[in-house]
């Protein structure tokens, strides 16, 4: 029997997985872009951006606009392999579920 | 049971997954208005030109328009960020848009824009590769459709008698601009609430 691929810890997270998955079709996001697209809550989203950032999956950008705070996340190379590895494994788990 | 409610699981991540990056791919921007607008505007500067013989008509028109659509933009900017795909498109519009300005108005100042024939033909080619590209980029049929009446006005205007060539030039403008452009603009309000009702 093949062995089952394990999926990605850091992914897995419900909020975390969305953010990655908006992220990779984007450039770069706003933190309110974000936050309206998730519906999440201003301390939950930043802990768990922390935590993707702290696994160099997204990279942060702080800047000012017209003298307004303005934080823009992007996805890393290492983010897009960690989704693409994650969505690989979510497929061959759910294929060998079938398969049973 | 339990494998049950893990396959179940899994399959809720896979759809969270291309929900998300569908809504992050979504277009954020809105074109449709811009195609009216500059059908209007290429209206006004034809019969404007035509009828009074200013020589700026066009210049004054364009440059009226590419001021309304900047404002446009400019007041729409919201949040949303940018995709490659938007940047493309906008980038042929832009690009397509200054060479027309560029060329047109320096054939017309330096006075070797004798034939409105050849102004149709260039001005037609131009804007069918603009909507060819876009059409390509975006795989909308609707707006090759457009790139192809472009196309054919363009070899009307070189082939074709001057009111041949005018007629050609000004069904061209209705049809993929006017029309399309309102088209556009249903499909894009159409979007939106769709997307206020997922929210």
């Amino acid at each position: 029997m093949p062995e089952l691929p394990e999926l990605n810890p850091v992914i897995h997270g419900k909020l975390r997985l969305a953010l990655l998955s908006l992220l990779v079709g984007v450039e770069e996001a706003e933190f309110t872009w974000l936050r309206a697209k998730t519906g999440s809550t201003d301390g939950n989203l930043g802990a768990q951006l922390m935590k993707l950032e702290e696994a160099g999956y997204v990279a942060v950008e702080k800047k000012f606009v017209q003298r307004k705070p303005q934080t823009l996340y992007r996805i890393t190379e290492q983010g897009r392999e960690a989704l693409t590895e994650y969505v690989q494994a979510l497929k061959q788990l759910l294929g060998q579920a079938m398969e049973v | 049971m339990t494998e049950n409610v893990e396959q179940h699981e899994l399959r809720d991540r896979l759809d969270l997954i291309e929900t998300m990056i569908a809504e992050g791919r979504r277009k954020c921007e809105s074109w449709g208005w811009t195609f009216v607008l500059w059908g209007v505007a290429y209206y006004v500067a034809f019969f404007w030109a035509d009828w009074t013989h200013f020589a700026y008509a066009w210049p004054v028109t364009v440059i009226t328009a590419g001021l309304i659509t900047m404002a446009g933009f400019w007041r729409r900017v919201d949040n949303a960020p940018n995709t490659t795909m938007g940047r493309a498109i906008a980038a042929v519009w832009i690009a397509t848009g200054i060479s027309m300005f560029v060329l047109f108005d320096a054939l017309g100042f330096s006075g070797r824009l004798t034939d409105a024939q050849i102004f149709f033909a260039v001005a037609g080619a131009m804007l069918g590769t603009a909507n060819a590209a876009c059409s390509i980029m975006l795989k909308w049929k609707a707006e090759f459709g457009c790139s192809l009446v472009w196309w054919a006005a363009a070899v009307v205007a070189s082939f074709g008698t001057a009111n041949q060539a005018t007629g050609a030039f000004l069904a061209a403008i209705f049809l993929c601009q006017i029309v399309f452009g309102t088209y556009m603009m249903i499909l894009e309000s159409r979007q939106r609430r769709q997307v206020a009702s997922h929210a």
